[in-house]
């Protein structure tokens, strides 16, 4: 299908630039400017509304928990380090809450295992339009996660783990971790010809450096621990919902470690949440960290990723990094900047319209387009066939 | 950024002495003059120098009291940090059974306000070990008190290698109804450890070595001398065993608390050993502990050992460090030696003699000056230095 938008403002330099138009041709953006003239299947007058990339966030559940049941696919509790999960096993497309990201603009999530168990598996990225997982998935071993703190002790504590303290969650992980290197080590040695693992095998691609480690962790000190074991182990690293990371910010910077921030629009009901705020984002990015928002749906649902973005300019941060941080920024984090992310030529045709600044938390999305698919969810929206 | 300390009282070559004037820069002690060998020396300090010094900031120490920031050479600091509860506790791996890979330095809590309060108290440097649950507890590390993270506050980040005998393993596991339960269980399982890293070190050198083993690596440092053993022990017999067990091994070995010291002061004694004793300011809350006294410090000094004192915090705060030396004044110790037992020896059982402990040209400056003599319990720390930043 090809689609092109009319009369539209698109974000450009910092503001939103009106009277373009833009061109969606076989899943990707064709074209962008003012004077594009071609025949299309729909054209969409837009009389000036926003359209920006479709949404990412780069961290949550979204189709592993079972949308108004207490059922999820999140949680593995009774193992502790099982790197060989993998979210496409799990997702359900049909869930409600794939409808709800669509509504909310959001055409790419990074999905993937609970974060109560130091390695509980490894990272997918997923579109939100597709009948099955396979059909939506880009790219599906995309990071392996890990998780600090808190969150992983009382869930020792409650399954009676034999480890209930930081020390022994950081212990368990480099012990993995030594494992993972000594048996690629061997795998590369052709002399030893060895059974394949499958736990082990997962985490070869973080041990290349192929991939991130994506480490869970709210404190500051939970945060340091993955800093430690990523430079012990000269791993990539994410931090994901970096509570405390604003207390560290030349420390990530100067290590280029970025941060995919939240959920901050929930109540400090755990310890480690006590520092939020909602200027982390900001201080980070004024040190120079690349900082993505999440709501990590079903932490918060998934509307919300936007919420997250205008709630951080009413505490200081200006709109154009509060918008790239819920489209190029998570892109880039993922590794998926040359495919997501921004209005450009080439790229996937991943587009969201808006009917006023898509900041303005009143402003109602009236369609998203997601590799060409159009999903329409406003009467009002002029679309014409064929010129 | 220099600073200058001028007048006052120095805790210097093991005594109270006069000083002229101590200068700090780049972190270190750069120069200690005392009023008594510039009087000797008859010498003013000449014109042009001033120059230099105009940038130094100078502060007056008169009638005040300048000492090294005391060492505390065995602490829990922020492993449960004060006011939080269960969320917090990463002290024992209490199901665990022998835990050497386990490091204190990744649970460290930089925001903890004991590392303030151990500031306030003057204290500056600390030894941090995992509890004493397990037979092997795990790696202890060695911080001073300031730092936004831990890696910013290391000294050393894995120092020695932690046991326990006596009570706690031996009531942890049997609660839980396992092995050990017993004093000679303990003993087994630290040995049986041993024994395999032992092997382990063998192996590791032959060709056929293929994969590490977490634990086993953990203890290569301790097998191979590089790190020290610390023995938690209160009773006279616990402590026997600890060594009877360094000896089979080959073990650089400290003795934690070490409360019946004293009733085998002659053989500690024969042992050279070092021991930090404390925290004795605590209840007699369990029978290992019914002999405990301040006197022990004293009677082991006399016998040779080198002895620091110890609140273990947070069984007792971090600020009873010098409280804990005043306390063993008055059960008949010398001023000198109770300051040596927190300034000195700890450095010395740490390995960092030639670093901190004394003030001393070369040395870190970690100097705190006290408003009023620092075993008088009334007195309160003016300011404190940590490698030459005034943190107070």
């Amino acid at each position: 299908m090809s689609i092109i938008f009319n009369n539209v403002r698109i974000p450009m330099s910092g503001t939103f630039f009106p009277g373009q138009k833009v061109l969606v041709e076989k899943g990707k953006i064709a074209s962008v400017g003012s004077m594009i003239r071609k025949n299309v299947e729909k054209v969409i007058e837009c009389e000036q509304k926003y359209l920006i990339p479709g949404l990412i966030d780069a961290h949550s559940h979204l189709g592993l928990f079972e949308s108004s049941t207490s059922v999820d696919d999140i949680h593995e509790p009774f193992a502790d380090i099982t790197p060989h999960l993998r979210p496409l096993d799990g997702v359900k497309m049909r869930d409600r809450a794939m409808e709800d990201a669509r509504r909310a603009g959001i055409s790419t999530c990074m999905v993937c295992p609970g974060s109560e168990r130091p390695i509980s598996g490894i990272c997918s990225i997923l579109k939100t339009n597709g009948n099955s997982a396979d059909v939506g998935l880009i790219v599906e071993q995309a990071g392996v996660l890990m998780s600090f703190g808190e969150q992983v002790k009382v869930a020792a504590r409650n399954g009676e783990k034999s480890y209930v303290t930081r020390m022994g969650i950081t212990a368990l992980i480099r012990e993995t971790l030594m494992k993972a290197q000594d048996y690629y080590a061997a795998k590369q040695s052709k002399k030893m010809v060895k059974d394949r693992e499958i736990d082990m095998e997962a985490l070869i691609p973080l041990i290349k450096g192929e991939v991130a480690m994506r480490a869970c962790a709210h404190r500051a000190e939970d945060i340091m621990a993955a800093v430690r074991i990523a430079d012990e182990f000269k791993l990539k690293l994410v931090i994901e919902y970096g509570t405390e990371a604003h207390m560290l910010a030349k420390v990530l910077a100067d290590k280029k470690i970025p941060v995919v921030l939240g959920p901050t629009l929930i109540p400090r009901f755990r310890y480690e949440l006590n520092e939020k705020t909602f200027e982390s984002a900001k201080i980070l990015m004024d040190a120079g960290v690349e900082v993505a928002f999440t709501c990590d749906y079903p932490g918060l649902p998934i509307e919300t990723l936007r919420v997250a973005a205008a709630m951080s300019i009413q505490y200081g941060l200006d709109e154009k990094r509060a918008l790239a941080a819920i489209t190029d920024v998570p892109a880039s984090i993922l590794g998926v900047e040359e495919r997501l992310g921004k209005i450009k030529k080439g790229l996937d045709g991943d587009l969201a319209l808006f009917s006023g600044h898509p900041l303005d938390i009143r402003s109602r999305l009236e369609a998203l387009v997601v590799d060409g698919d159009l999903f329409v969810f406003s009467d009002e929206l002029k679309i014409e066939s064929g010129s | 950024m220099k600073t200058i300390l001028e007048k006052g009282i120095i805790f210097y070559q093991g005594k109270f002495q006069e000083l002229d004037k101590l200068v700090i820069e780049k972190g270190k002690i750069t120069e200690i003059t005392l009023t008594s060998t510039k009087a000797k020396k008859g010498k003013v300090v000449p014109a042009p120098k001033k120059k230099t010094e105009t940038s130094a900031t100078v502060i007056d120490c008169s009638d005040e009291y300048i000492l090294p920031g005391f060492i505390d050479a065995h602490t829990h600091i922020s492993l449960e940090e004060e006011g939080v509860g269960w969320y917090d506790a990463d002290f024992n791996e209490s199901f665990g059974l022998a835990t050497p890979q386990v490091r204190a330095f990744d649970a460290l809590k930089m925001r903890d306000r004991a590392f303030n309060d151990a500031l306030h108290g003057g204290v500056t440097t600390a030894m941090i070990t995992p509890g004493s649950a397990n037979p092997i507890g795990g790696q202890c590390c060695i911080v001073k008190m300031v730092g936004n993270t831990a890696e910013a506050a290391v000294i050393k980040e894995s120092s020695g290698m932690k046991f326990a005998f006596g009570e706690n393993p031996k009531r942890v596991y049997g609660e839980q109804k396992k092995f050990p339960s017993t004093r000679m269980g303990t003993a087994a399982v630290i040995r049986e450890w041993l024994m395999k890293a032992q092997d382990y070190l063998k192996r590791k050198k032959t060709k056929e070595f293929k994969e590490r083993e977490i634990k086993l690596e953990a203890l290569l440092p301790l097998i191979e001398g590089k790190i020290q053993a610390r023995a938690h022990a209160h009773q006279a017999d616990d402590i026997i065993t600890a060594y009877r067990i360094a000896q089979e091994f080959n073990l650089e070995m400290v003795f934690d608390h070490c409360t019946e010291g004293h009733l085998i002061a002659k053989e500690l004694g024969k042992w050279k050993a070092r021991a930090v004793v404390g925290p004795t300011f605590s209840s007699r809350c369990k029978p290992e502990l019914r002999n405990k006294t301040f006197e022990t410090v004293e009677i082991l000094m006399d016998e040779g050992c080198v002895v620091a004192l110890t609140t273990d915090h947070p069984v007792m705060p971090i600020e009873g460090l010098s409280v804990a030396a005043a306390m063993c004044v008055r059960h008949g110790l010398d001023e000198e030696r109770a300051i040596k037992a927190i300034t000195e020896n700890p450095a010395i059982i740490l390995g960092l003699d030639k670093r901190l402990g004394k003030l001393e040209v070369g040395y870190d400056a970690d100097v705190v000056v006290w408003d009023g003599h620092p075993l008088d319990t009334r007195s309160k720390t003016k300011a404190v230095f940590v490698d030459g930043n005034k943190v107070i």
